[in-house]
Formats: structure tokens, sequence, C-alpha cells
């Protein structure tokens, strides 16, 4: 029950920011369920193993393959599936708690909470560049194999 | 044959408005390239940075033609971006002369955005979701919901008064802490960094962040070298925005946690 309410804040939040960048409006869902799935995957991940990094790593790239097989589907630039799903994944919170342990003093937590908001940022450089690893040829063969 | 310079303009002023809606420099240089392609220019080069395109086309010819552009950063309209992507693909397709295709192209720039109102509601209603997301409480939610309300229209009133990027982030991350600051205070069970991480969402540089990253990947590395150090700015501008609010409070009187 836990895993649907959150799948549907996701959606709803990348939703949202699918009208802030001003998405095309029959796009909008597709921006919420990219949001959703990379969401869900992080969510999962993160529950059973603790490890945030691996965790936004794989949402990552599982966000890049959905953006880049919507965009061959669709006909549309990966970017509008991408920039609206990945927001949740974002270290956001990781740049306000690393400052709040600054200003508060305690070294130690902002320390930890520093690297790892470095950490959590390099694996979606990773996470972004693996998906795009993966040859746009296959990509092109499943908009072929949709069009037959 | 129509001359270079009617058809270097074109792809150009397509490439500007593109770049200025948030593509990544590859797709733009890319669409540039094919367009002129398209239409029968074959000596032709193009280099885009994240502010300015740079055009030449028959360079050894009698036509000679170059263009440089300075193409500031504006804000992001993925509708547009999605609109040239097609207009590219059928100029490509030799769907579209250079007439059409110049009517299009300002059809694609007068794109409406989303109205006001509706735009404050997403933002409220993506600042409540993240709230909720990140393990706040519903009430919580029902505070992230007014405070990003209230975030989107100060952004639109910085918009509108032509505030310089960074004093915006900086004073919208103030603007979200002291709101949430007053929300603690009126003893409402309440957490202040629940609040803050929900709503700091819409200002965090998401975008400028992937698109640096994506430029790295496809070997533009003075653009995604920009990109990059715009993102860490902004996200240096968040924390000084957040963390000032939290210092003044604590001098008066140790409110805050």
């Amino acid at each position: 029950m836990n895993y649907i309410i959150q799948f549907f804040l996701a959606m709803a939040a990348s939703f949202a920011f699918g009208i802030l960048f001003s998405s095309p409006r029959r796009e909008l869902p597709f921006c919420g369920i990219s949001g959703a799935i990379g969401w869900i995957v992080y969510y999962l991940i993160t529950i059973h193993s603790g490890n945030t990094v691996a965790a936004c790593l794989a949402a990552t790239f599982i966000l890049t393959v959905f953006s880049r097989t919507m965009a061959v589907l669709r006909q549309n630039p990966a970017t509008i599936y991408l920039l609206s799903g990945i927001f949740p994944l974002v270290p956001g919170a990781g740049i306000y708690y690393t400052v709040y342990y600054l200003i508060t003093g305690e070294k130690a937590l902002f320390a930890a909470k520093g690297l790892e908001t470095f950490e959590i940022a390099f694996a979606i450089v990773f996470g972004i560049i693996f998906g795009f690893a993966i040859p746009q040829v296959l990509f092109h063969k499943l908009g072929s194999m949709r069009k037959k | 044959m129509a001359h270079t310079k009617e058809i270097l303009t074109l792809a150009v002023e397509i490439a500007d408005t593109m770049l200025r809606s948030g593509a990544e420099i590859y797709r733009v240089e890319d669409s540039v390239i094919r367009i002129l392609e398209a239409y029968g220019l074959e000596d032709a080069d193009v280099y885009v940075l994240s502010n300015g395109i740079f055009a030449s086309a028959n360079e050894n010819k009698e036509d000679a033609c170059s263009m440089v552009r300075h193409v500031p950063m504006a804000s992001i309209h993925l509708s547009r971006v999605a609109a040239l992507n097609q207009l590219t693909r059928d100029i490509c397709d030799h769907k579209c002369t250079i007439e059409e295709a110049n009517t299009r192209l300002q059809e694609c720039r007068h794109l409406p955005s989303y109205s006001h109102i509706i735009v404050l509601l997403s933002c409220g209603l993506a600042c409540a979701s993240f709230c909720v997301l990140f393990g706040g409480s519903v009430m919580e939610a029902l505070f992230s919901f007014c405070i990003g309300v209230a975030e989107q229209f100060f952004l639109f009133t910085c918009q509108r008064h032509k505030v310089s990027r960074f004093l915006t982030t900086v004073y919208a991350s103030v603007l979200i802490s002291l709101l949430s600051i007053f929300v603690v205070i009126t003893g409402l069970p309440v957490h202040h960094d629940k609040l803050v991480i929900a709503t700091i969402m819409p200002i965090v540089p998401g975008i400028v962040f992937t698109t640096a990253i994506r430029d790295f990947y496809n070997e533009d590395y003075l653009s995604g070298s920009i990109h990059l150090i715009d993102a860490l700015l902004t996200a240096l501008c968040i924390a000084v925005g957040v963390s000032l609010p939290i210092v003044l409070f604590r001098y008066l009187g140790g409110l805050v946690q």
C-alpha cells in the first residue's frame, strides 16, 4: 500500500514539474510516469539495502532508459521526460542538511552529509551516462517494431 | 535555390530559440547542420556554446555568410524544444519550404506557457508531494503547499523585475526558510527541515546539472563546465539563503530545534 502511495506522489510531483517547465500537455502524464518509475526504484533499493548511492545510480539509469524509450515511441526529445523525472532524485535534502550541520557546528555530520551529497550527484552522473551508453540503434529498432 | 543567407538565418534562428528554451548543445548543433544539409548547403560549420551560436556557410564561394548570436539563459520551455524538434524533422524530410518553416518558427516562439494560476498550484502540489515523499506528515505537506505557492509567486515577481538569477535563488531560499521558521514558531508539530527540503526542490539546480552531464557526455566540455559551475553556484546560493534565517534565529533565542 505504501508503495502505491509513494508511486502516485512521485507521479504527482513530476507531473507538476512538467507544468513548471511548460512541457507539452500531451506529454505530461509520461513525465509523471518517468518520475514515478525513478522514485519507486530508488525507494525499493533504499529500503532493502539502505544504500542510497546505489539506489540513485540504478534509479537514474532506469529513468534515462525509460526517457529514451519514450522519446522514440512518442517522437519527442528525451530531455522532456528526463528533466521532469529526475527531480525527485536530485539531492536537495543533501544540500540542506550539509549546510545545516555546518552552521550548527557539527563537523563530523557535516562532512558525512557533504560527502553523501557529492556521492549522490556522482551516482546521478553515472546513471545518466550508462543510460545514454546504450546504442541508439536498439531504440530505433523498438520504434520501428511499434510502427509495423 | 534560395540564398545562403536566408537558409542560414532560418537555421540559426531555430537554434537560438531551442537553446533559449533549454535544449542540450548537441541537439542544437545537430539540428543546424541537418537543416543546412536539407536545404542543400554542403560547406557549413557550426559551433554552439551554452550562451552563444557561431555558424558559417559556403565560406569558399561568393555568397559566403556567417553569423554570431549571443543567447542569454532564459526560462525552460520544453514545449518549444519539442515543437522545434518536430519542425527540424519535417525540414529534413523535405516537407517544409523555407517560408513555411519561418511561419512555423514564429508559431513555436509564441507557444503559450501554462497560466500563472496553474503554475502556482502545480508548484504547491510538487512541494506537497515531495514533503510526503521525504517522510513528512500530512500537516507538513499542507504547509509545504502554501509555501510552494508563495515561492512560485515570488519567483514570478522576480522574473517580472528582471532580478539576476543568483539573487533570485538566494532571496527565494531566504523566503522559504523564514516562512518555515514562522510555521515552526507557531508550535504546531512540524519540522523545519522537512518543510525546507520539500520546498527548495523547485529551485534546486536539477536541470542545469542534468544538462551539464549530457554536455560532457557529448564531449561539449566547455558548455558542460559552464553548466556545472552554474549548478554548483546555484546550490551554494540555496545553502546561503537557507542558512541565513536559521543563523539569525539561533542568535535571537535558539527557536529552531
